[in-house]
């Protein structure tokens, strides 16, 4: 699952990110590491999201959500 | 640390402004570090004060300010490093921090990092912390927005956190300058005794790796650079200058075996199998062993009220990006910014004018009767340089209000909102999100929106939107517009400047486009991961003191090039060309400005107004095009009309000669003069911005850019029109 199958509000665990090595680096530098707890704050415009990573707010495009693989987490 | 090679570390070339002994090659320095909006610039002005230059990085274009500190133990260089996530740098601001920590060698460091750490978003903080750790340089924690943490009902132990990092920890409030004094009691204290701090652990399987590789090192590459970094740099499979091949190889065998232990024994969760190439990277495990750290700190250090509640932050940000209410919110902002950069200004603008034509003007004119200068000296005077800087005065209102506006909505936190809102529609032509906002405060003035550009945190997105900027028609062109399409469509004016504004959008989109394909080819187009920093309120002092220093940069680069090319412009129309007339009492015509108008007009008759009441417009154009109409009017003699929409006399002066230069096709050769008068050189204000933001190769080129684009486009427009019109 992305985080794009989620609803507003919605919990999730990251398993891995997908992408070259560049953009892996860079999320994982963000804080999208395996096992790090998300939720969506809200959809904008074209599949872009706000999450919740943490105490962090990060907005992210659709092509990026795409490479975020995730599973559902408990809140 | 023996001598230090100051001169080469700190900056060189100072491109903007500077005050008097601002640096001193035997001061200690002390670099700030941390991440974007988290406070460290602010901390910067407190602790500098007015005392701070920007220059360029020593081989970058990326501009670093730098500043004295007058510590209690002495002067102390204060280097404000742009903001950074990590060592690994993703793009030219960020690398400057591992420059000056790593590159430059252990001689060329600092001597005392301050890393500013946000109490609110302690995760991501904590990582950039752990690497900077890494490199061994004696630093301070500042830990910021603890005033923020604290509604949120977050409370960190500093003093554990000091014990865990190695270092000194000091709450501050740079905003209210809360924590700041003590902060530079103890950065004092830490230069006065520095000491190494603590090394995070990154795990067993890991630590072993890392002993392995550094047996490896070579004792040239070790004296170097500090010595965990080299390892863990190595083993994440880094090219490191100066480091043998043979030793890199084996780093790479050993992240090898790193990897290999690591997916067998299911180290990495997920679903990714042991010969998925995603997952084969020592890179990323050594990224979540730092996280792993961090976490580790995190539960000693930080004890939580009320976790999981909404912050308001958030219910805000529910609105202003949603995807309903954030493009028409976004829409309004914008409007606002606009308004006030146009509307707003100009009383200001008129009123500074004003006072230079009034007051300036008549005491000069004083003093010089008093000193009997002769006529050339009074005109040169009077109408060069005074004119000169009336212009540059009418810009400094205008220019103050942009960067209020600017660092309001940088410091409120919307910027990054709106940067997310509008992204999608800058990706057409290449450029991020926060790419919108200079190009929309362009159809007000072409100045501040080029210094507008200093919102892009790419080098090359920042060159490709001031290369832009100068297609979008400003208010300035409006007045011509409204003129010339009054004198030859009538009540159709309307549609006809209407149509300009679609075409200055069309050229935006098409110029970028080309742009992109030819001179930004390969500007990567990066996915939109950014952080959304916690709504504040814009504190003045801060706003005030970063408008006073833009502004100073703005005059100092801007004023002498807007006094020369108006000093120019009265010489070349004062100097009489083939003997009619004195110096200063010759008409326009007669002049050499009036012969060189009479030179060009030439190379616009293909385009059908090839008239030298026409080019010599244009030529003032160059200058200002609030000077075009009175130009017009000059070289007609008559008196410029008091509204745009009754040209009168001169209407018909002008409909006169662009039917005869035209040969009976007026209305494409009219468009076409206006097609020019949109894509060319807005003014020499605007060049000289451009200067500033995108130096002086790159201003060349656009200036002839934009005049072969505004010829070709202009003769494209009166070619095909006459084919119908």
């Amino acid at each position: 699952m992305s985080p794009g199958d989620f609803a507003r509000g919605g919990v999730m665990r990251l398993s891995r990110v997908t992408g070259d090595r560049r953009h892996r680096r860079r999320l994982a530098e963000l804080g999208f590491v395996p096992g790090a707890k998300m939720s969506v704050l809200n959809r904008g415009l074209h599949g872009g999201l706000v999450l919740v990573l943490g105490d962090g707010r990060v907005a992210v495009d659709a092509l990026t959500a795409a490479t975020l693989v995730v599973e559902p987490a408990d809140g | 640390m023996g001598d230090r090679p100051v001169a080469r570390a700190v900056l060189t070339k100072p491109c903007c402004d500077d005050a008097p002994g601002v640096v001193r090659a035997g001061d200690p320095r002390v670099a700030l570090v941390g991440n974007p909006n988290v406070g460290k610039s602010t901390l910067f002005n407190m602790l500098t004060g007015a005392r701070q230059r920007v220059g360029n990085w020593p081989g970058k274009t990326v501009s670093v300010a730098q500043g004295t500190w007058r510590s209690p133990g002495g002067g102390v260089t204060v280097i404000d490093l742009p903001g950074t996530y990590s060592l690994v740098p993703g793009s030219p601001d960020e690398a400057l921090t591992r420059d000056l920590l790593v590159d430059r060698g252990m001689d060329g460091r600092p001597d005392l990092v301050v890393i500013t750490v946000d109490a609110a978003n302690l995760t991501r903080n904590l990582y950039l912390l752990a690497q900077v750790m890494e490199t061994g340089v004696p630093l301070v924690v500042a830990l910021t927005m603890v005033d923020i943490a604290r509604t949120r009902g977050i409370r960190i132990d500093a003093g554990r956190l000091a014990e865990l990092v190695g270092a000194p920890v000091v709450p501050v409030v740079p905003r209210r300058g809360e924590g700041v004094d003590e902060l530079g009691r103890v950065i004092a204290a830490a230069l006065a005794t520095p000491r190494r701090p603590a090394v995070p652990a990154l795990g067993d399987d890991l630590e072993t790796a890392l002993a392995q590789v550094t047996a490896l090192v070579p004792g040239e590459a070790a004296a170097r650079y500090p010595a965990r970094w080299l390892s863990i740099a190595l083993l994440a499979g880094e090219n490191v200058p100066g480091v043998p091949e043979a030793t890199a190889a084996g780093a790479r065998a050993a992240g090898a075996v790193l990897t290999d232990a690591a997916l067998t024994g299911d180290v990495l969760t997920g679903d990714g199998a042991p010969d998925d190439p995603e997952l084969d990277d020592p890179e990323l495990l050594i990224a979540e062993q730092r996280y792993a750290w961090v976490h580790e700190v995190i539960a000693e250090v930080v004890t939580r009220a009320g976790a999981g509640r909404a912050t308001w932050s958030d219910r805000v940000d529910r609105v202003l990006t949603s995807r309903w209410l954030g493009p028409p919110i976004f829409l309004a902002v914008m409007w606002a910014v606009f308004v006030l950069t146009t509307k707003a200004a100009t009383p200001l603008m008129t009123g500074f004018q004003d006072i230079v034509d009034g007051p300036v003007s008549a005491g000069a004119g004083r003093l010089l009767d008093a000193l009997g200068a002769g006529e050339a000296i009074r005109g040169l005077v009077m109408n060069g340089l005074i004119a000169g800087v009336g212009q540059v005065l009418a810009f400094v209102p205008l220019m103050a209000i942009m960067f209020v506006l600017l660092s309001v909505l940088e410091d409120s936190g919307y910027l990054a909102r709106a940067a997310f809102v509008v992204d999608r529609l800058m990706r057409l032509i290449g450029l991020p999100g926060r790419a919108f906002l200079p190009l929309i405060v362009g159809f007000g003035c072409n100045v501040p929106a080029l210094a507008g550009t200093r919102i892009l945190s790419d080098r090359r997105h920042r060159l490709l939107t001031g290369l832009l900027i100068p297609f979008v028609t400003c208010s300035a062109r409006l007045t011509v517009y409204v003129l010339v399409a009054s004198a030859f469509f009538g009540s159709a004016a309307g549609t006809v400047v209407f149509a300009m504004y679609v075409l200055s959008i069309a050229l935006v989109i098409g110029m970028g486009l080309l742009l992109r394909g030819t001179l930004f080819r390969g500007m990567a187009e990066e996915p939109l991961v950014l952080d959304l920093p916690p709504y504040r309120l814009p504190a003045v002092r801060v706003i005030g003191a970063q408008t006073w220093i833009k502004l100073r940069a703005f005059l100092k680069t801007a004023s002498g090039i807007i006094v020369a090319t108006v000093t120019l412009v009265w010489l070349l129309s004062s100097i009489p060309f083939g003997g009619q007339g004195s110096f200063a009492h010759t008409p326009i015509e007669n002049s050499v400005f009036g012969a060189a108008s009479h030179a060009i007009a030439p190379v616009f008759t293909p385009a059908g107004f090839g008239d030298w009441h026409a080019s010599a417009a244009l030529l003032t154009g160059f200058v200002a095009k609030e000077a075009v109409v009175s130009t017009m009017a000059q070289t007609y003699s008559m008196s410029e009309p008091a509204d745009g929409h009754q040209p009168g006399g001169l209407g018909a002066a002008l409909r006169d000669t662009i039917g005869q230069t035209s040969h009976g096709h007026p209305v494409p050769a009219v468009l076409a003069f206006l097609v020019f008068l949109l894509a060319y050189t807005p003014c020499m204000t605007t060049v000289a911005a451009q200067r500033v933001e995108i130096g002086g190769r790159l201003t060349l080129f656009g200036v002839g850019m934009q005049l072969v684009v505004a010829w070709v486009l202009a003769l494209a427009v009166f070619q095909v029109g006459s084919l119908f019109l």
